[in-house]
């Protein structure tokens, strides 16, 4: 009933663009450069999200439409819509995250003057072409409404763009997932024509067999459609270009850390999870790649000072959870036969990331936005004037370290014991559940030693605590609703049955669906599940030892000779952005000038040598013109006479 | 021999000539009325537009019975006569156009006027001649009334030297095309162009014939400059009043080609295999020498001139591929030529005009400045004679060198790919002397910034050639289906069409 609707979830916040990118500085020069349209249509495309996504979730059916959008050489390319368990999903997390950064950017930008239009437009895009992307029903208008989501994200990065490091940054977030959409693009390109033209989701789900090309090239289709979400989702190797992208304004981060862009790459695999189970070789690389980047992003913040950075670091971190939830599963079910849990572990950790990062974010925007730095050795004590944000930031953190009951713990220890449990066929699984754990104790350590150093302890910088003061009301609200969704959304989840509501279509429904309480039972009797509490809870002791009853002196760590190197080894990204400019600037500039030194010189040289010869030609033969009728009539009797030889000797008079 | 005088023929097929021939006679009576320019280049209009009215006429209503002498017939108004007579007309009226206010400091206008009026008819009859002498007849008639139009300022210098080169190598080149024809006729015994095919169709050719065939394309092919009987093109456009120039350029130059076409591809066609190659390599040396030489020039006619000369080589493929649509293109790239030639020398003829500047091509920098409009305008005749989408140049050449492929082809005649290489090739190498004026005018700075306003009838002159040269180039089909139905005139050749 409200699905035949869902058409219009993405059109309002693009009429928003329209009418606030056109019109925004005549219209609304008193109002917030348009604030109000953004946040009316976010909100009017949020209740229409909640409602499909409730009658979808609920019927359990999946909608689909889609009208002939063009028809090229006998294939047809449609355009439509296509809502499952997983779209509902996605729609309530992107459409309510994004009214909720709307709304708080109108305190956060306030002082933004001429630019809030522009602001306001291009958010209201971003958050249209999202929904767009969730709604698609097919690879290719996915892919359309997927480089508009990374156009959206370049436009946002560089938002302050007379500032050098926003305009390189926004540069490097669009080149880096460049090469992911390259991949993807290749991918769909293998589907396109292992499907015989036929990019629907419909089809291709429930015709993987029908794929023509063999077993390979199907793998080498899904392992480059993971490529994309490598670039997207900013997965190792690719992950470089998010922690430069916090030079954007941080509620742009928030919309893309919890709600946007990054997690469009997760999307998109579990978008294509009917057709990953038939390629097992690419759910480990999945795994693999996703279980490494956890553990590896958590290591960077663990020394880092930015506080934005962190909190970038360990998006990095926990996306890489979602993609080994998703291999793993995806692996499980394949080479086992039975669904598993891990699926919707990695969905809801989606969604609970989603609200506690998008708290995290807010919060920390409120904190900047209160202290005017991002540099935490400058920040301290700020609690006792940050009351609100300090309390719901702290929650936050409680959540990502994966204390019971926040929502954080449930899906990352269920994540967990889908790749322990996968461990049993793979034992490759086990060196990633070690991984995750690790990953986690360090998690919990950096989160609070980022809440330790913001808000404990005695100002570092006096002058700025004492301008430090609390958000406005229009910043904080936001922060608190999101505060209950980042410590309850784990549990409802559970309890309102995710398990088997939240699964893939290739699942077929033959899930047993357990109450909610039985899991949760289930959960407390595995010994896993206290390795898990025990990690967090170490994490958090640990920070707490460390910067807030000072009984261990983190400078003597960092003051160590080893602890110095690890720190600038961390600090530097493993080498990582000093590699991608040396590859840019010496290898892919170095081409490029042997190239230009080649066309300027051969080719040009070529042309130029051509029409030095045309040219010369040209005077010699002008040195006949001589001006003199008598040559004039010579030429004609020599012409003549030629002209006459040659038909004599074409004619066979000879 | 009997001479027999039908008097019961109707002349209707001759009224499109004879309006002209009528005007040309009464326009140095009519001078005693009307002084001025201006004044007999609107009475020659009017001239101009009465035939044109019965040529549309005759194109409408059907076309009026041949005149027929002797049992043969001498004069056929027919499609192709009628689309190439328009061509004509237009040439004349342009011509008119630019004149009215270029000669009116000149003495003999009433003469200026008559003798283009005349050359006029004399083309329209070579298009509507069914025979070989009316065509001759036609053909001196026009040619005649050109030598005295380019040696019009008789105290100029330059043109009385060009005068009398074009009439010595004209003469020349006439004497040659009467020996060929004589050859031709004395072999045949007929001057009537069916029947000439009938008979070389049943006898096969003989040194004789080829010997008259290759004198009669070296006459003929100094009307269309045809390398190597071009030596006299750049020294005549180049001294001759620029009027002049342009109805040498884009009319004479027509009427060279219907001659070649009727001569070859109705007349000759039995012979067909004895001369297309040697018509190949002489459309490849044209368009060759044509555009190397125009690269080198620094005066503006003479390099327009060179420019004629190349574009010329490209029509010529039109007769050694020799299919019915081959002929279409030709057709249509004559017209589409006729346009963008006159067109230019417009341009220059205004410029000379109205500040004496516009000789020299460096006299084009910055031009874009002093006069956009004719700047605009010239942009798009070099562009067009260039071959740049979507102008008319650009189409005609593509039918032209779609018709050699599809000929090397379709008809297994391999060579005459290379007729459409070299013709691209050329159209690159062409680009750089066209393009370069272009650059001239836009890039470069003048040397004064006062602006030059055109007179309003070179300004509409100016207008029409471009019209023509952009509607044509959007609209290639409202040109193309009337060129098709005068290829249809040459019955005898394969249909031919690569789409």
């Amino acid at each position: 009933m409200f699905a035949e609707y869902a058409w219009l979830i993405p059109i309002f916040p693009l009429i928003a663009f329209v009418i606030v990118g056109f019109l925004g500085n005549k219209l609304f020069k008193k109002a917030e450069g348009g604030a109000p349209i953004a946040i009316i249509m976010a909100a009017i495309s949020c209740v229409l999200s909640l409602l499909v996504a409730y009658e979808t979730l609920t019927t359990g059916e999946v909608y689909k439409a889609s009208l002939e959008w063009m028809v090229v050489d006998g294939f047809t390319f449609n355009m439509g819509i296509y809502i499952d368990n997983l779209t509902a999903l996605m729609l309530i997390v992107v459409s309510f995250i994004a009214t909720l950064v709307v709304i708080y950017s109108v305190g956060y930008m306030h002082s933004e003057g001429e630019k809030k239009r522009r602001y306001y437009a291009i958010i209201s895009l971003f958050i249209g072409v999202m929904l767009g992307l969730v709604l698609a029903s097919n690879y290719l208008q996915m892919f359309i409404f997927w480089e508009l989501v990374g156009l959206c994200s370049y436009l946002l990065i560089g938002f302050w763009n007379t500032k050098p490091s926003a305009a390189s940054a926004a540069k490097k977030a669009f080149l880096v997932t460049r090469i992911g959409d390259i991949m993807l693009m290749l991918g769909l390109i293998i589907f396109f024509v292992g499907f015989k033209g036929n990019l629907d989701f419909d089809y291709i789900f429930n015709n993987v067999d029908l794929f023509t090309g063999g077993d390979s090239l199907l793998t080498l289709g899904t392992f480059l459609i993971f490529g994309g979400a490598i670039g997207k989702s900013a997965q190792f190797p690719l992950h470089d270009w998010l922690p430069d992208a916090m030079e954007g304004p941080t509620t742009v981060s928030a919309l893309i850390h919890a709600a946007t862009m990054v997690k469009a790459g997760v999307y998109l695999v579990a978008r294509s999870y009917p057709v990953l189970i038939e390629t097992p070789d690419t759910l480990i690389i999945i795994a693999a790649v996703g279980g490494f980047t956890a553990l590896f992003a958590a290591t960077m913040a663990l020394n880092n000072t930015n506080i934005k950075r962190v909190l970038a670091y360990s998006t990095i971190s926990q996306l890489g959870y979602m993609f080994l939830a998703l291999g793993a599963s995806g692996y499980l079910f394949a080479v086992s036969g039975d669904p598993n849990v891990g699926y919707m572990a990695g969905m809801s950790h989606l969604m609970n990331h989603a609200f506690f990062k998008a708290l995290l974010f807010l919060s920390a925007g409120a904190v900047i936005h209160a202290v005017h730095t991002e540099d935490m050795m400058r920040m301290g004590g700020l609690s006792k004037k940050l009351k609100i944000t300090s309390a719901v930031m702290l929650l936050g953190c409680i959540s990502i370290a994966g204390i019971p009951p926040f929502s954080g713990f449930w899906s990352k220890d269920e994540i967990l014991a889908t790749v322990f449990e996968t461990g049993a066929y793979n034992t490759g699984f086990y060196l990633l559940y070690a991984f995750g754990i690790i990953a986690a104790f360090i998690t919990a350590f950096y989160m609070f030693r980022l809440w330790f150093l913001t808000f404990s302890g005695k100002p570092r910088d006096q002058e700025i605590y004492d301008h430090a003061h609390e958000a406005p009301k229009v910043m904080w609200i936001p922060l608190v609703i999101l505060a209950v969704l980042a410590v309850g959304s784990g549990l409802a989840g559970i309890l309102l049955g995710m398990e088997g509501t939240i699964e893939p279509v290739a699942y077929l429904s033959t899930m047993h669906i357990a109450s909610g309480i039985d899991m949760i039972v289930d959960m407390f009797q595995h010994p896993l599940t206290y390795v898990s509490i025990i990690v967090a809870v170490l994490g958090i002791a640990v920070a707490y030892l460390m910067y807030y009853s000072k009984t261990i002196d983190p400078a003597r760590i960092s003051e160590s000779k080893v602890g110095k190197k690890l720190g600038n080894v961390l600090l530097a990204r493993y080498g990582f952005t000093a590699g991608y400019d040396l590859f840019g600037i010496k290898v892919i500039y170095g081409i490029s000038k042997a190239v230009d030194w080649f066309d300027r010189n051969i080719i040009d040289g070529v042309v130029k040598l051509i029409s030095l010869i045309c040219t010369l030609v040209g005077k010699l033969l002008r040195f006949v013109q001589n001006g003199l009728v008598q040559t004039y009539a010579s030429i004609v009797v020599v012409g003549v006479s030629l002209v006459v030889i040659l038909l004599l000797a074409f004619g066979g008079m000879f | 021999m009997d001479l027999n005088f039908d008097l019961e023929n109707s002349y209707t097929a001759f009224y499109p000539m004879l309006v002209i021939i009528l005007f040309a006679v009464v326009l140095p009576a009519i001078h005693r009325l009307v002084k001025s320019s201006k004044g007999l280049a609107g009475v020659s209009l009017v001239g101009i537009l009465i035939s044109a009215a019965i040529v549309v006429y005759n194109i409408m209503d059907g076309y009026p019975d041949p005149i027929v002498f002797n049992g043969t017939p001498m004069l056929t108004f027919d499609v192709f006569a009628a689309v190439f007579s328009l061509v004509f007309l237009s040439v004349s009226a342009l011509v008119c156009l630019l004149a009215a206010r270029y000669v009116e400091k000149d003495s003999h206008l009433a003469e200026f006027f008559s003798l283009t009026l005349l050359a006029t008819a004399g083309m329209m009859i070579v298009a509507s001649a069914s025979d070989i002498i009316m065509m001759f007849v036609g053909l001196e008639t026009t040619s005649i009334a050109s030598y005295a139009l380019v040696a019009f300022r008789k105290r100029d210098r330059l043109s009385t030297e060009a005068g009398v080169k074009y009439v010595i190598i004209g003469g020349f080149s006439t004497a040659l095309a009467l020996y060929g024809i004589s050859l031709l006729y004395g072999l045949s015994g007929t001057t009537n162009f069916e029947l000439m095919n009938e008979f070389f169709a049943l006898n096969g050719s003989s040194s004789l014939a080829l010997l008259g065939i290759g004198l009669m394309i070296a006459g003929f092919g100094f009307k269309i400059a045809l390398v190597p009987f071009h030596m006299w093109a750049p020294d005549v456009y180049e001294g001759a009043p620029t009027p002049t120039s342009t109805l040498l350029a884009a009319g004479s130059k027509s009427m060279g080609f219907v001659l070649l076409f009727k001569m070859l591809l109705v007349a000759l066609i039995a012979l067909k295999a004895d001369w297309e190659v040697v018509v190949g390599i002489l459309a490849i040396l044209t368009m060759t020498v044509g555009n190397l030489l125009a690269l080198a020039q620094t005066s503006m006619k003479r390099m327009l001139a060179y420019s004629s000369i190349a574009q010329a080589g490209y029509v010529i493929i039109a007769i050694a591929v020799a299919t019915q649509f081959a002929v279409e293109s030709g057709i249509f790239h004559i017209i589409t030529h006729a346009f963008m030639k006159a067109g230019a020398f417009i341009v220059v003829g205004a410029l000379i005009y109205k500040v004496g500047m516009g000789e020299k091509i460096t006299d084009y920098k910055g031009l874009a400045v002093r006069a956009p409009l004719v700047a605009f305008a010239m942009m798009i005749f070099m562009f067009a004679l260039a071959g740049i989408p979507p102008l008319s140049g650009f189409w005609s050449k593509v039918y032209l060198f779609s018709g050699a492929v599809e000929a090397s082809t379709v008809f297994d005649q391999g060579w005459l790919i290379w007729l459409a290489i070299v013709g691209i090739l050329n159209s690159a190498l062409s680009l750089y002397y066209y393009a370069r004026v272009v650059k001239y005018m836009y890039v470069d700075k003048p040397a004064s910034h006062d602006k030059i306003r055109v007179p309003t009838t070179m300004a509409v002159a100016i207008a029409v050639c471009l019209i023509a040269t952009i509607v044509i180039g959007l609209w290639p089909d409202i040109v193309v289906d009337y060129c098709a139905q005068a290829a249809s005139y040459f019955s005898q050749l394969p249909l031919g069409r690569p789409w």
